[in-house]
């Protein structure tokens, strides 16, 4: 009998000091969901990050900046020329790391400067050794995008010519399932692929000047488009006209920057593009992406 | 005049001597080190991945999520989910605070904001179903009765039993998983600064009114809400306890009515007047935490409103039930 009694001290002492607790934390709860109050701005300010980690050993940090091509969409394995590039680059012998891979499907060069202001962004930057950028793709072929990765729709009505994509595309190619090519993407005119070129091609001086700006250790590699509707007749001409004058502006900004580096990729997709795009047609494939890297390498090293 | 403590005293006697209590401890003590083990092995992989640097870590979150923002495949539900979600991220990058700091009080606020709606219920219905069907079921009822007790009181004493060990029961798992998940993250980290305050309209966060609290008084209000969650998940089981004659029906019943409760707030947006069920408004740590309502119209003072009235029916239909019932068989 004597045990029970401690027993009942015991608990009746502690269930009745916890809930004495347990309804302070309750009405502190409850006071801060309803009234919140905006705390005058936080004890912890953003510190400056990191100093950028000078050459310390030759560990090659790498991060990827960009839109779908970064990220690897159409790739069946997933990987992009991004981890391609990384895997190539550890089977020669390298030390390599992959400190982030920030592409997002559908990014313009508007969104990815707006990507640049934000601090995860920024750190990573500064970690890194190698910036791979892959931008722009988007703003030359923005009607395009709606068949590829869906996503962004900001389908911008543009006049619309003779350019009958669709079904052209079937004779062109000859691989073509059918899939993904949407029928209203009959968008896609030599103008307006011209049209967006100056702005855009406006905004990557900023955005390539802002990120050496963030770490002006890094070495910058730019990846030029490649025509993606090589395989339409009546796009073949202006999509290599657009195509070219973009990489001409890009690499008009590059050369003034010794950290700097186009990879073209043009020439890899012309004229095979059968082979190295995936079934959307705006993609590449894992042999495209496989190309690209190889490309990438080429330039590292 | 009977006093009460005597008879509170016994009842809690009781609970202690049918080893449920026990039992609740002990399914802590195995499942919480299950839980941290797994904890431990998702920290390590990232760790590999990210070179132990949470702000790259955090940085791939918000990007894979803004990638999956932009397929056609996803809910708008969840879209909107993780478009607060990455809101939420962004801030704690750019205030440079990491939101999963590993420690041993990082894994106990996240482990309870997982458990409130559904495991910690599970125990606290151990204790409180067979409070009197238990009772029923062997017949110790009629020697219960036949004493010079007004039943009110008997009721009452009980009542008051479980409650005490509501309050134990919470305690216990805030401790235990500290306690066993300190030996693999450290028992470090009461300072380290949690964001509480966003307000969420539609898919966009208000950010003026977030505020930095220490971790430990997250874990405090976190505490207090679950508190008041389990008190009222306990009044409800003890009510159907008094309503139904065996235990594995009382059980049966809550089991299924939480269960329910999981379900709904997983696919139930569209049904809007399911947010007057109790076992839809569990989650209430959601709202310190800032993760949305699972159904619109859902803040704070509602769920707990709607809780407070289930809580208050349920006492005034047990009292009711019990003080009037025949006792038979």
């Amino acid at each position: 009998m004597n045990d029970s009694k401690w027993t009942w001290r015991a608990v009746s002492l502690i269930s009745i000091a916890a809930t004495i607790i347990l309804l302070v934390g309750f009405v502190y709860a409850v006071k801060d969901v309803l009234y919140p109050k905006g705390a005058a701005t936080l004890t912890i300010l953003p510190e400056q990050t990191a100093a950028p980690v000078s050459a310390a050993g030759e560990t090659i940090r790498i991060v990827a900046l960009g839109d779908s091509l970064a990220k690897g969409t159409g790739d069946n394995e997933g990987s992009g020329y991004v981890k391609r590039t990384l895997d190539g680059l550890t089977a020669k012998g390298s030390k390599t790391s992959l400190i982030g891979n920030m592409g997002i499907n559908g990014l313009t060069t508007a969104g990815l400067q707006s990507k640049l202001q934000q601090e995860g962004v920024k750190y990573a930057l500064r970690q890194s050794n190698v910036i791979l950028v892959s931008i722009g793709g988007n703003d030359l072929f923005r009607g395009a995008d709606l068949l590829g990765s869906g996503s962004e729709g900001q389908q911008i009505a543009v006049p619309d010519t003779e350019g009958q994509k669709a079904g052209s595309m079937e004779e062109g190619t000859g691989v073509s399932t059918g899939a993904g090519i949407a029928e209203g993407n009959d968008k896609i005119s030599p103008d307006s692929l011209l049209a967006a070129l100056p702005e855009a091609a406006k905004r990557l001086n900023t955005i390539l000047e802002r990120i050496s700006e963030i770490n002006p250790e890094a070495q910058i590699y730019y990846l030029g488009l490649y025509n993606p509707f090589g395989d339409v007749p009546e796009l073949l001409v202006p999509g290599n006209q657009a195509v070219t004058a973009w990489n001409n502006a890009a690499m008009d900004i590059i050369n003034k920057h010794s950290n700097m580096t186009l990879v073209p990729t043009f020439d890899l997709f012309n004229r095979h593009l059968d082979k190295y795009l995936s079934s959307d047609h705006f993609h590449p494939n894992g042999n495209g992406y496989q190309r690209i890297s190889e490309r990438v390498i080429q330039a590292l090293q | 005049m009977t006093s009460l403590i005597p008879l509170i005293r016994n009842e809690c006697l009781k609970i202690i001597k049918k080893k449920r209590f026990y039992i609740i401890l002990l399914i802590l003590l195995v499942l919480v080190p299950m839980f941290t083990y797994a904890q431990m092995r998702i920290a390590e992989r990232s760790r590999d991945k990210f070179n132990s640097d949470w702000r790259l870590e955090v940085q791939q979150q918000i990007t894979d999520n803004q990638n999956s923002l932009g397929s056609d495949r996803i809910p708008e539900e969840w879209k909107s989910y993780r478009k607060i979600f990455v809101q939420q991220l962004q801030y704690y990058l750019d205030h440079d605070v990491n939101p999963n700091e590993p420690s041993g009080v990082t894994f106990t606020r996240e482990f309870l904001d997982n458990s409130v709606s559904l495991f910690i219920p599970l125990l606290i219905m151990a204790v409180a179903s067979d409070l009197v069907s238990g009772e029923r079921t062997t017949g110790t009822i009629k020697m219960l009765l036949t004493r010079p007790v007004k039943r009110w009181k008997v009721l009452f004493s009980k009542m008051a039993a479980l409650l005490m060990f509501v309050s134990l029961i919470v305690l216990s798992t805030f401790l235990i998983s500290y306690l066993v998940s300190g030996l693999a993250f450290g028992y470090k980290g009461f300072n380290v600064p949690v964001f509480t305050g966003f307000q969420l309209n539609g898919d966009t966060v208000d950010m003026s009114s977030v505020h930095a609290v220490p971790q430990w008084k997250y874990l405090l209000m976190q505490g207090g809400l679950i508190w008041f969650v389990s008190v009222v998940v306990a009044l409800l089981a003890f009510m159907v306890s008094v309503l139904v004659r065996s235990t594995a029906a009382s059980i049966v019943v809550m089991m299924a009515a939480l269960i329910a409760g999981t379900i709904l707030t997983n696919m139930a947006s569209a049904w809007t007047t399911a947010k007057y069920l109790f076992m839809v408004n569990l989650g209430l740590t959601g709202y310190l935490s800032g993760s949305p309502a699972p159904i619109e119209g859902m803040t704070l003072s509602f769920s707990m409103g709607v809780l407070a009235v289930w809580g208050i029916l349920s006492v005034i239909i047990s009292f009711a039930v019990f003080t009037k019932r025949d006792i038979l068989n």
